[in-house]
Protein backbone atom coordinates (compact mmCIF):
# COMPACT_ATOMS: atom_id res chain seq x y z
CA UNK A 1 0.00 0.00 0.00
CA UNK A 2 2.88 2.33 0.87
CA UNK A 3 4.62 1.44 -2.40
CA UNK A 4 1.39 2.28 -4.22
CA UNK A 5 1.25 5.77 -2.67
CA UNK A 6 4.89 6.46 -3.49
CA UNK A 7 4.30 5.24 -7.06
CA UNK A 8 1.31 7.60 -7.43
CA UNK A 9 3.54 10.46 -6.23
CA UNK A 10 6.29 9.48 -8.69
CA UNK A 11 3.75 9.36 -11.53
CA UNK A 12 2.46 12.84 -10.61
CA UNK A 13 6.05 14.20 -10.63
CA UNK A 14 6.49 12.62 -14.04
CA UNK A 15 3.34 14.38 -15.29
CA UNK A 16 4.61 17.73 -13.96
CA UNK A 17 7.95 17.26 -15.75
CA UNK A 18 6.29 16.32 -19.04
CA UNK A 19 3.86 19.28 -18.72
CA UNK A 20 6.82 21.65 -18.46
CA UNK A 21 8.32 20.03 -21.55
CA UNK A 22 5.02 20.43 -23.45
CA UNK A 23 4.94 24.16 -22.64
CA UNK A 24 8.53 24.50 -23.83
CA UNK A 25 7.67 22.73 -27.10
CA UNK A 26 4.75 25.11 -27.61
CA UNK A 27 6.95 28.15 -26.96
CA UNK A 28 9.47 26.77 -29.45
CA UNK A 29 6.80 25.94 -32.04
CA UNK A 30 5.58 29.55 -31.86
CA UNK A 31 9.01 30.82 -32.89
CA UNK A 32 10.18 31.06 -36.46
CA UNK A 33 13.27 28.96 -37.21
CA UNK A 34 15.56 29.37 -40.25
CA UNK A 35 15.12 25.73 -41.34
CA UNK A 36 13.56 22.39 -40.33
CA UNK A 37 16.78 21.19 -38.69
CA UNK A 38 16.83 24.20 -36.35
CA UNK A 39 13.14 23.56 -35.65
CA UNK A 40 14.01 20.22 -34.03
CA UNK A 41 17.60 20.78 -32.88
CA UNK A 42 17.53 23.93 -30.79
CA UNK A 43 18.40 24.01 -27.07
CA UNK A 44 14.79 24.42 -25.92
CA UNK A 45 13.50 21.45 -27.93
CA UNK A 46 16.45 19.25 -26.95
CA UNK A 47 15.99 20.09 -23.26
CA UNK A 48 12.25 19.46 -23.44
CA UNK A 49 12.81 16.05 -25.07
CA UNK A 50 15.37 15.30 -22.33
CA UNK A 51 12.72 16.06 -19.71
CA UNK A 52 10.23 13.96 -21.67
CA UNK A 53 12.75 11.09 -21.54
CA UNK A 54 13.10 11.48 -17.76
CA UNK A 55 9.31 11.41 -17.39
CA UNK A 56 9.08 8.12 -19.35
CA UNK A 57 11.51 6.52 -16.87
CA UNK A 58 9.56 7.81 -13.86
CA UNK A 59 6.23 6.70 -15.37
CA UNK A 60 7.60 3.23 -16.10
CA UNK A 61 8.93 2.87 -12.53
CA UNK A 62 5.57 4.02 -11.15
CA UNK A 63 3.68 1.50 -13.34
CA UNK A 64 5.21 -1.30 -11.27
CA UNK A 65 2.58 -0.49 -8.66
CA UNK A 66 0.03 1.71 -10.47
CA UNK A 67 -2.54 -0.02 -12.76
CA UNK A 68 -2.31 0.97 -16.45
CA UNK A 69 -5.95 2.11 -16.43
CA UNK A 70 -5.08 4.65 -13.73
CA UNK A 71 -2.12 6.17 -15.53
CA UNK A 72 -4.09 8.40 -17.98
CA UNK A 73 -6.33 9.41 -15.04
CA UNK A 74 -3.35 10.75 -13.09
CA UNK A 75 -1.95 12.22 -16.30
CA UNK A 76 -5.03 14.44 -16.57
CA UNK A 77 -3.44 16.55 -13.80
CA UNK A 78 -1.32 17.87 -16.69
CA UNK A 79 -4.27 20.17 -17.54
CA UNK A 80 -3.92 21.72 -14.09
CA UNK A 81 -0.15 22.08 -14.45
CA UNK A 82 -0.40 23.39 -18.03
CA UNK A 83 -3.14 25.90 -17.06
CA UNK A 84 -1.06 27.29 -14.20
CA UNK A 85 2.06 27.55 -16.39
CA UNK A 86 0.01 28.92 -19.29
CA UNK A 87 -1.23 31.68 -16.98
CA UNK A 88 2.28 32.73 -15.99
CA UNK A 89 4.26 32.01 -19.16
CA UNK A 90 1.84 32.32 -22.09
CA UNK A 91 -0.42 34.95 -20.47
CA UNK A 92 -3.46 32.67 -20.79
CA UNK A 93 -6.39 33.70 -18.62
CA UNK A 94 -8.19 31.78 -15.88
CA UNK A 95 -11.94 31.96 -16.53
CA UNK A 96 -14.70 30.62 -14.26
CA UNK A 97 -15.29 27.91 -16.87
CA UNK A 98 -11.66 26.86 -16.79
CA UNK A 99 -11.61 26.77 -12.98
CA UNK A 100 -14.80 24.65 -12.97
CA UNK A 101 -13.18 22.26 -15.46
CA UNK A 102 -10.00 21.97 -13.41
CA UNK A 103 -12.14 21.35 -10.31
CA UNK A 104 -14.04 18.59 -12.12
CA UNK A 105 -10.76 16.96 -13.16
CA UNK A 106 -9.74 16.83 -9.48
CA UNK A 107 -13.18 15.49 -8.44
CA UNK A 108 -12.97 12.85 -11.20
CA UNK A 109 -9.55 11.72 -10.03
CA UNK A 110 -10.86 11.30 -6.47
CA UNK A 111 -13.99 9.43 -7.65
CA UNK A 112 -11.79 7.14 -9.77
CA UNK A 113 -9.16 6.51 -7.11
CA UNK A 114 -11.05 6.03 -3.85
CA UNK B 1 -4.79 35.82 -30.07
CA UNK B 2 -8.32 37.19 -30.40
CA UNK B 3 -11.34 34.90 -30.11
CA UNK B 4 -12.50 35.35 -33.71
CA UNK B 5 -9.03 34.47 -34.99
CA UNK B 6 -9.06 31.29 -32.92
CA UNK B 7 -12.49 30.19 -34.16
CA UNK B 8 -11.32 30.88 -37.70
CA UNK B 9 -8.34 28.63 -37.15
CA UNK B 10 -10.55 25.84 -35.74
CA UNK B 11 -12.89 26.02 -38.77
CA UNK B 12 -9.95 25.55 -41.09
CA UNK B 13 -8.94 22.24 -39.47
CA UNK B 14 -9.65 19.45 -41.89
CA UNK B 15 -10.73 15.91 -41.21
CA UNK B 16 -7.37 14.39 -42.16
CA UNK B 17 -5.62 16.41 -39.47
CA UNK B 18 -8.09 15.20 -36.80
CA UNK B 19 -7.65 11.62 -38.07
CA UNK B 20 -3.85 11.97 -37.90
CA UNK B 21 -4.24 13.33 -34.37
CA UNK B 22 -6.33 10.31 -33.30
CA UNK B 23 -4.04 7.77 -34.93
CA UNK B 24 -1.13 9.36 -33.09
CA UNK B 25 -3.09 9.29 -29.80
CA UNK B 26 -3.95 5.60 -30.24
CA UNK B 27 -0.31 4.93 -31.12
CA UNK B 28 0.90 6.84 -28.04
CA UNK B 29 -1.44 4.86 -25.76
CA UNK B 30 0.52 1.73 -26.76
CA UNK B 31 3.58 3.25 -25.10
CA UNK B 32 1.71 2.91 -21.80
CA UNK B 33 1.21 -0.79 -22.55
CA UNK B 34 4.94 -1.25 -23.29
CA UNK B 35 5.82 0.81 -20.21
CA UNK B 36 3.73 -1.48 -18.00
CA UNK B 37 5.23 -4.57 -19.68
CA UNK B 38 8.74 -3.20 -18.99
CA UNK B 39 7.79 -2.40 -15.39
CA UNK B 40 6.66 -6.01 -14.88
CA UNK B 41 10.04 -7.37 -16.05
CA UNK B 42 13.17 -7.68 -13.93
CA UNK B 43 15.02 -4.33 -13.92
CA UNK B 44 17.80 -4.22 -16.57
CA UNK B 45 16.92 -7.66 -17.98
CA UNK B 46 16.77 -8.19 -21.75
CA UNK B 47 12.93 -8.11 -21.96
CA UNK B 48 13.00 -4.98 -19.80
CA UNK B 49 15.24 -3.16 -22.30
CA UNK B 50 13.16 -4.47 -25.20
CA UNK B 51 9.88 -3.11 -23.84
CA UNK B 52 11.41 0.13 -22.61
CA UNK B 53 13.07 0.55 -26.01
CA UNK B 54 9.63 0.22 -27.59
CA UNK B 55 8.33 2.91 -25.20
CA UNK B 56 11.03 5.31 -26.40
CA UNK B 57 10.48 4.41 -30.04
CA UNK B 58 6.73 5.10 -29.75
CA UNK B 59 7.37 8.31 -27.75
CA UNK B 60 9.90 9.49 -30.34
CA UNK B 61 7.54 8.94 -33.27
CA UNK B 62 4.66 10.50 -31.33
CA UNK B 63 6.70 13.55 -30.28
CA UNK B 64 7.63 14.36 -33.87
CA UNK B 65 4.06 13.98 -35.14
CA UNK B 66 2.69 15.88 -32.11
CA UNK B 67 5.00 18.86 -32.69
CA UNK B 68 3.85 19.04 -36.31
CA UNK B 69 0.19 18.76 -35.25
CA UNK B 70 0.66 21.57 -32.67
CA UNK B 71 1.96 23.80 -35.45
CA UNK B 72 -1.21 23.24 -37.47
CA UNK B 73 -3.87 23.54 -34.78
CA UNK B 74 -4.33 25.51 -31.55
CA UNK B 75 -3.03 23.82 -28.40
CA UNK B 76 -6.63 23.80 -27.07
CA UNK B 77 -8.02 21.77 -29.99
CA UNK B 78 -5.16 19.28 -29.87
CA UNK B 79 -5.71 18.90 -26.12
CA UNK B 80 -9.50 18.56 -26.54
CA UNK B 81 -8.92 15.24 -28.30
CA UNK B 82 -6.33 13.98 -25.84
CA UNK B 83 -8.76 12.57 -23.21
CA UNK B 84 -9.41 9.54 -25.47
CA UNK B 85 -6.29 8.24 -23.71
CA UNK B 86 -8.52 7.79 -20.63
CA UNK B 87 -10.53 5.24 -22.62
CA UNK B 88 -7.50 3.52 -24.16
CA UNK B 89 -5.89 3.18 -20.72
CA UNK B 90 -8.94 1.35 -19.36
CA UNK B 91 -9.35 -0.77 -22.51
CA UNK B 92 -5.69 -1.94 -22.54
CA UNK B 93 -5.64 -2.29 -18.73
CA UNK B 94 -8.66 -4.60 -18.81
CA UNK B 95 -7.71 -6.51 -21.98
CA UNK B 96 -3.98 -7.03 -21.47
CA UNK B 97 -3.40 -6.78 -17.71
CA UNK B 98 -6.76 -8.09 -16.45
CA UNK B 99 -7.38 -4.94 -14.44
CA UNK B 100 -10.82 -4.61 -12.93
CA UNK B 101 -12.84 -1.71 -14.32
CA UNK B 102 -15.61 -0.61 -11.97
CA UNK B 103 -18.58 1.70 -12.59
CA UNK B 104 -16.98 4.09 -10.13
CA UNK B 105 -13.87 4.25 -12.32
CA UNK B 106 -15.99 4.89 -15.43
CA UNK B 107 -17.90 7.62 -13.53
CA UNK B 108 -14.60 9.21 -12.43
CA UNK B 109 -13.21 9.10 -15.97
CA UNK B 110 -16.44 10.69 -17.29
CA UNK B 111 -16.19 13.55 -14.78
CA UNK B 112 -12.54 14.09 -15.83
CA UNK B 113 -13.66 14.03 -19.48
CA UNK B 114 -16.23 16.76 -18.77
CA UNK B 115 -13.64 18.75 -16.81
CA UNK B 116 -11.11 18.55 -19.65
CA UNK B 117 -13.81 19.61 -22.13
CA UNK B 118 -14.58 22.72 -20.05
CA UNK B 119 -10.90 23.58 -19.69
CA UNK B 120 -10.00 23.30 -23.35
CA UNK B 121 -13.12 25.01 -24.72
CA UNK B 122 -13.20 27.87 -22.21
CA UNK B 123 -12.36 30.62 -24.72
CA UNK B 124 -14.68 29.65 -27.57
Amino acid sequence: MNNYRIAVGVLLCSVLISSVSQIMLKVSANKTWPNRLAEYFNPMVILSYGMFFLSTILTMLALRYVPLSMSPILESTSYIFVSIMGYFLLKEKFSKRKLTGLGLILVGIFVFSF
Amino acid sequence: MKNCEKIDKIKRLDFRLILALHISLLFSSLSGVCSKLAANEKLFSLPFFFYYGLVLLIMFGYAIVWQQILKRMPLTVAYANKPVSLIWGMVWGAMIFNERITWRMILGASVIFLGIYLVVTEDE
